[in-house]
């Protein structure tokens, strides 16, 4: 897992289509924000999507035992400029930290900091998601 | 608009998390983790066959609470950690409170204790925001 530490993702693009903003504001029941302005929530799929990988290569790359053995510990979200529709935004980023914790009945939890950033096509960085998963690797 | 240290986020509530809509959030965020869409999966983990809401949706009623209070492009930072799960049927109720209020550029800042608390008490979210005021803030 240490191997991971400084791992950069493929790295790419993502645009917000007005439907997926739609749907995903709804399913906040929150009313769509005005002026094209994307809800802040998809500060969790579009740096991972857009930097060309998915949850499911996050949980394949840290050798996840299952999909339910991923837990989540903080969110660590900046905005710099409101994210909108339609617009094409850049993505960059990798795996910043790990930490293993042993616990005494044998289970090993191994944590993994990611680091994304979300640019405009003129170069600025308008967001970056920094995420901490756990994986459990429970005792046989 | 007037805030100082201490005043209350005004809450914001959703009366009853749906799994009609973690499917939605599932197809859209291509997760594939069972928990959200799957009551069979989740009656053998103990869960009672309920399913268990996206944790970046429960972060999502926290903002929605903080776009309503300082406008839709308001939100500069959230640091947040999840202690406990929202389940499908659960009422959830987000709050916050005013830690400080600072200038960076030109704007004013504030930053605010924030949570979700489920209807049993449990809080199912909990960290740091800070938000842009409005001009006159």
């Amino acid at each position: 897992m240490r191997a991971l530490i400084g791992h950069a993702f493929p790295g790419g693009h993502y645009r917000i289509e007005p439907w997926e903003n739609f749907l995903l504001t709804e399913a906040t029941g929150a009313e769509r924000l005005p002026d094209g302005l994307a809800h802040p929530i998809h500060l969790f799929h579009v740096p991972i999507a857009g930097v060309g990988i998915g949850i499911s290569e996050l949980f394949e790359l840290a050798e996840a035992p299952s999909d339910a053995s991923v837990t989540i510990d903080y969110y660590d979200w900046e905005f710099f400029e409101p994210l909108r529709e339609s617009l094409r935004y850049t993505m960059r980023g990798g795996v910043r930290e790990h930490e293993r914790t042993p616990h005494e009945d044998g289970t090993i939890v191994d944590s993994l900091t990611y680091c994304i950033e979300v640019l405009a096509e003129a170069g600025q960085v308008v967001a970056r998601a920094t995420f901490r998963w756990h994986f459990w690797r429970f005792a046989e | 608009m007037k805030v100082k240290v201490g005043d209350r986020v005004p809450e914001w509530t959703l009366e009853r998390v749906t799994p009609e809509r973690m499917r939605t959030v599932a197809a859209i965020f291509r997760d594939p983790n069972p928990v959200h869409w799957d009551r069979e999966f989740s009656e053998r983990v103990g869960l009672a066959g309920r399913v268990v809401n996206q944790s970046p949706v429960n972060l999502g009623y926290v903002v929605n609470m903080l776009l309503a209070w300082t406008g839709p492009a308001s939100l500069r930072r959230l640091r947040v950690e999840f202690p406990a799960p929202v389940l499908d049927g659960d009422r959830v109720m987000a709050g916050g409170v005013v830690k400080a209020i600072h200038s960076e550029g030109g704007r004013r800042l504030a930053e605010c204790e924030v949570w979700l608390d489920r209807q049993d008490g449990q809080r199912a979210v909990q960290g740091i925001a800070v938000v842009e005021l409005p001009t006159g803030g």
